[in-house]
């Protein structure tokens, strides 16, 4: 009736490589946001001055630390956690400058609306964890793991494969697919009422709408600012909680 | 079934776009340990070194105000102490003065007194001695007076050795 005409889903979320199709190192959109999201926080940290008195860019990269510091670490893990800072910091930064992308004029694609990138952070986390859980127990960590306290013997067999499943396959795969469909779905959204925008401004009839779906869309433009901003902080927390949970198993 | 053929054809011909593609995990690879050594070797070390200076600084000007603070609490109690002090020492030196002016005043008063007394003893002889000679001075025309007033009374002559012993006996009382 309104004559829409959404794009396929291919077209939204793949793009061409600008070089080496093909290869493994196709470089394409998502893997110059990956590269804008590591330079774009490097030269913030950098611009900004280390004066006693913070000012501008320093006040902003200080919040930042102390967010990770204060929101993710000291509330998840506790001092002992402060040696992940620099990783922590690096998931925050790192997903909240990939999502920020959705928003941003002539690119409009956030990196993490791709499964590559959110995958890579929760193998990271996956190994960090297990590396942490085997580092404070040992061989033991398996047990720890596996076998929670208080659970009869009885039970065990169908414990264990739980347990293993849900420790190590799916909070992986939890984290990952968390991102990736958050982003995914307000990217989907954003594109939804942009058609929505172009299609009742072509029909005369329904051109009144058009102002209603405009504020739509750039309420939800605002929406997603805050959605990156609350997906990077719970990929940050979720990290320092498995990392806590390898530390202090039960 | 027939629509699980068409379903399984068609993906084999589109690729998933929900499935990671190896390139942008390379990528995502990369950059992300690169952004993590960045942050770990060079952007986060000074941010650390400024917050941790500027917390000891804090820390440090916190102490040094307590340590201020206490100094003058421990002046004010000084003061306080000292003018405690001084009020008392005022307080002793007011009433010893006081003291010593009782005993000055009594030892003055005394003295006056005595003086007084003095002077009122000489002043009583003098006075004393004054009327008995005026009374000699007096006493042969009163007794001239008193002969010839009684003669008068009497209608005969008194002589002034008969009215002698009289007047005197008289004056006498009078003294």
């Amino acid at each position: 009736m309104l004559a829409l005409e959404f794009p396929p889903i291919e077209n939204l979320v793949e793009w061409p490589a600008y070089f080496g199709d093909g290869e493994f190192f196709a470089f394409n959109k998502i893997a110059l946001i990956s590269v804008l999201a590591v330079v774009i926080p490097t030269v913030l940290f950098l611009l900004a001055k280390k004066e006693m008195v913070p000012r501008g860019l320093q006040n902003i990269c200080e919040s930042a630390i102390e967010f990770v510091e204060n929101q993710v670490i000291m509330s998840a893990i506790g001092p002992e956690g402060l040696k992940y800072l620099p990783m922590l910091l690096s998931m925050f930064l790192f997903v909240f400058f990939g999502n920020i992308f959705e928003v941003i004029p002539t690119f409009q694609m956030p990196a993490n609306a791709r499964m590559a990138n959110p995958l890579v952070l929760a193998l990271i986390t996956w190994a960090t964890f297990i590396y942490v859980g085997f580092k404070h127990h040992g061989i033991g960590y398996l047990k720890e793991v596996m076998v929670p306290p208080g659970v009869p013997k009885a039970l065990l067999p169908v414990v264990i494969p739980i347990e293993f499943l849900s420790t190590f396959l799916l909070r992986p795969f939890g984290l990952a697919v968390r991102l990736f469909a958050n982003l995914l779905a307000g990217h989907i959204l954003l594109v939804t009422f942009g058609v929505l925008c172009i299609a009742v401004w072509r029909l005369d009839a329904m051109a009144i709408l058009v102002p209603f779906s405009f504020a739509t869309l750039v309420a939800l433009t605002g929406f997603e600012v805050m959605v990156s901003f609350i997906q990077a902080f719970v990929f940050a927390l979720l990290t320092a909680v498995y990392i806590n949970s390898s530390i202090h198993t039960h | 079934m027939s629509f699980i053929v068409l379903a399984a054809e068609a993906s084999a011909e589109t690729k998933n776009p929900v499935l990671p593609v190896v390139s942008e995990m390379f990528w995502g690879a990369v950059t992300f340990t690169a952004l993590y050594l960045l942050v770990k070797f060079v952007l986060l070390p000074p941010f650390k070194r400024t917050m941790s200076d500027r917390a000891a600084t804090i820390a440090a000007d916190k102490d040094a105000a307590e340590l201020a603070r206490q100094q003058v609490a421990s002046a004010d109690s000084d003061v306080v102490d000292q003018l405690a002090g001084t009020r008392a020492e005022a307080a002793a030196i007011i009433e010893q003065a006081r003291e010593e002016a009782e005993v000055e005043r009594t030892r003055l008063v005394g003295r006056a007194e005595r003086e007084v007394q003095a002077m009122r003893d000489l002043a009583d002889t003098e006075l004393s001695s004054a009327r008995d000679k005026a009374m000699q001075g007096m006493k042969p025309q009163v007794s001239e007076l008193a002969a010839g007033a009684a003669s008068r009374v009497l209608n005969r002559q008194v002589s002034l050795s008969e009215a002698q012993p009289v007047i005197d006996r008289h004056l006498a009382n009078q003294n």
